[in-house]
């Protein structure tokens, strides 16, 4: 099963997604990358029903650049993550809905802080301090609520994020192996290993 | 699994002396999982009239920007506020306009209206998820805990309440009544509307 | 049609389910379920059995009226929520649970008593049906006392889940459902078995069982070490069933704590998990002072990182 997970701390959000692609009982790529870099100061973890998460998640892409392109300024957190919202819960009533659920992590430049947004396929959004998708939620958010804290060093957040690795591959049947992180703060998105 | 309980969430609201008062609770979750317990579903429309949407999250957020931008329109349109009655059809509307493919929301409405000698008059409606209005005289109810809800508010609400006391029955309502629904609670907010001031207070609810 | 035949056939299984009622009804007891009498000498009539509904198919109508995952409309209601958790270390065996029942989405109780003190050494927890684990766990404590009358010692923790294990092994497919924790001392030490309504039976450290589990996992396997002192463990109990009754919304109301050690088991505390989340547990050993509560943890802290110059 897929694994989302995301924590803020200060000046910054984590973002961390397992890096497998299943099939049936198959892992068909073991090193997928399912964050994207939306914008400078912007990320999104993707997971769902294979296709429409590609799908869904190149259809955002484009549309935050060409939002950025044609106003000379990228979209803050709040507003690219309403956008995307509104993207989603148009799609659930149409013929075809994406099964896509996401978190956005953002580091609005202006204010200063770090934003995270937990939105599932339905187009239900909230803003968390941490947010998780998948079987791992169950796991994680209750260690979170014991362990977060939101003016926690990158180091400290790091460590905060390996917990709730290790506490999944502990106890989910079938856990994956290897996580992609991402952090976004004031000097931008970049990849980080673990 | 009923889509109307899926995130769970509950509303009511209550008519008193010259006021009226609406309270929710904060929760979001996903079926038994809480993932937020700050989820507003109670939005002002205009500084007499508020607006609780309980049912599906998602539909919560759409139907919120809708009636903004509906809300909006008619502002600029007539060049003056809605009105609660006005607002009340405006709802039931939007939600028929959606007969075969609803949202799944039964919002809740309180507000105070302007009557003809230019003093004002409590108002309080609700609909189902299709648009049926529902004018009550005493009190509203919907979301997962509204069978509670109308049990307590049954047994505590009477007429002519002054704010204080209005607060203090609508507070006592819903703080019980979700304490016996699995999918509502992690605490509760409550506005009083009275004819000067709206009184917004969030209540320490049990967090389980 | 082939109901028809199953009803009136002399051979296959459905013949055999109604020859096996028959016999109920006319002796009072009967040992089939245990193929012998072994291990029941004192009881010559074996294990008491259940009148069993007169249809084609006790199981699937059994299922027809109790899963109200399917229907919540239907007509006979097993309480599922729940959060219990037991776990072993140095000074003994912690065993804490949550104190509510839900039916369907409405809180039918927050005062339930799901650790069952089956004998003074021995403690059992319950998660599923409710009538199931009292009843059987209950009974489970009289065949732990005969044992102890024949033999002229304790039962050990793993022949008493053992036997439990057998019995609700013999009614698989029936309906039975529970989940629970046989937590003592015996001979060997602290002891924990999980024993479940499929037949499961596992000796372990550390178990969580019920609609809450995971979240109380979350906490416990992070905080747990063999060597924590009395009043950490307590502690650990106590942080783990007060996090899954605040993410989960079928568990919750209160946790009741007990701790086992070599002198038997001891009530330690029943404690609302809402006054936990505000103020904590209380003056209690073990605790750190203050709510649990997440927004009560990070009151005043903020994730905003304004640089030094816009502060001023």
């Amino acid at each position: 099963m897929e694994n989302l997970f995301a924590i803020t701390g200060k000046g910054y959000v984590i973002v961390a997604a397992d890096t497998t692609s299943a099939r049936s009982i198959v892992k068909m790529k073991v090193d997928e990358d399912k964050i994207k870099v939306l914008s400078p100061h912007l990320l999104m973890a993707y997971s769902g029903e294979p296709g429409d998460t590609i799908q869904f998640s190149e259809y955002v892409e484009r549309n935050i650049r060409l939002f950025q392109i044609r106003n000379t300024y990228p979209l803050g957190p709040s507003a690219a993550a309403s956008w995307i919202r509104r993207s989603l819960a148009e799609s659930l009533r149409s013929r075809k809905p994406y099964a896509v659920n996401l978190l956005l992590g953002g580091y609005d430049t202006n204010k200063h802080e770090p934003h995270l947004f937990w939105v599932d396929y339905l187009g239900t959004m909230t803003e968390v301090p941490f947010a998780a998708h998948g079987y791992g939620s169950y796991f994680v958010l209750s260690l979170l609520d014991r362990y977060h804290n939101p003016e926690a060093s990158l180091e400290e957040g790091l460590a905060t994020l390996k917990r709730c690795i290790a506490e999944v591959t502990k106890r989910v049947v079938v856990s994956p192996g290897q996580y992609k992180v991402k952090v976004v703060d004031k000097d931008g998105a970049r990849e980080i290993e673990i | 699994m009923s889509i109307m309980e899926y995130n769970g969430g509950s509303v009511i609201a209550m008519v008193g002396k010259d006021c009226v008062a609406i309270a929710s609770d904060l929760r979001l979750g996903n079926q038994a999982l809480g993932i937020s317990s700050n989820f507003q579903k109670i939005f002002p429309v205009t500084d007499r009239i508020y607006v609780g949407l309980p049912g599906l999250a998602t539909d919560v957020t759409t139907l919120r920007e809708r009636f903004r931008y509906r809300v909006n329109m008619y502002t600029i349109k007539e060049e003056r506020e809605i009105e609660p009655e006005t607002f009340a059809h405006l709802v039931s509307s939007t939600l028929y306009e959606h007969r075969f493919g609803p949202y799944f929301i039964e919002p809740v409405m309180a507000g105070l209206s302007k009557t003809p000698s230019g003093g004002l008059k409590p108002f309080i409606a609700a609909t189902d998820l299709i648009g049926c209005l529902n004018f009550a005289k005493d009190f509203v109810v919907a979301g997962t805990a509204s069978s509670k809800l109308y049990g307590v508010a049954e047994g505590l609400w009477e007429p002519g309440l002054e704010p204080e006391d209005l607060f203090e029955t609508i507070s006592q309502t819903i703080l019980n009544a979700v304490d016996r629904d699995a999918y509502s609670g992690w605490g509760c907010i409550v506005h009083v509307i009275t004819k000067d001031k709206v009184v917004s207070r969030t209540l320490k609810g049990r967090m389980d | 049609m082939n109901t028809f035949a199953d009803r009136f056939s002399t051979t296959g299984a459905l013949a055999e389910l109604r020859k096996a009622q028959k016999a109920a009804d006319e002796e009072e007891f009967s040992d089939a379920m245990w193929g012998s009498e072994a291990g029941f000498g004192s009881l010559a009539k074996g294990v008491p059995t259940f009148s069993v509904p007169n249809i084609p198919d006790p199981t699937a109508f059994l299922r027809l009226h109790t899963d109200d995952h399917a229907d919540p409309t239907c007509k006979i209601k097993i309480s599922h929520g729940t959060t219990t958790l037991a776990f072993r270390f140095q000074g003994g065996v912690i065993v804490a649970v949550d104190s509510r029942a839900t039916a369907g989405s409405y809180v039918a109780s927050g005062t339930v008593k799901k650790v069952i003190e089956i004998n003074p050494y021995l403690l059992g927890t319950m998660a599923g049906g409710a009538a199931d684990c009292q009843y059987w766990e209950t009974y489970l404590g009289m065949h732990c006392r005969l044992h102890e009358l024949r033999n002229r010692e304790r039962i050990s923790v793993s022949a008493a889940s053992k036997y439990l294990s057998n019995l609700v092994y013999s009614y698989k497919g029936m309906g039975l459902s529970m989940g629970t924790m046989i937590c003592g001392w015996d001979k060997t030490g602290p002891a924990v078995f999980y024993v479940d309504s499929d037949g499961t039976r596992l000796k372990g450290d550390l178990f969580s069982v019920g609609s809450g589990s995971t979240f109380a996992y979350g906490v416990l396997d992070q905080g747990y070490r063999w060597d924590l002192t009395d009043e950490e463990a307590q502690e650990l109990g106590r942080r783990s069933i007060y996090a899954a009754g605040h993410r989960d919304a079928f568990s919750g109301n209160t946790c009741n704590l007990y701790h086992v050690k070599e002198d038997g088991w001891k009530f330690i505390g029943n404690y609302d998990i809402s006054k936990m989340h505000y103020d904590g547990p209380g003056n209690v050993l073990g605790a750190t002072g203050g709510g649990y509560g997440y927004e009560l943890r990070v009151e005043g802290l903020s994730s905003a990182n304004p640089p030094v110059a816009a502060q001023a």
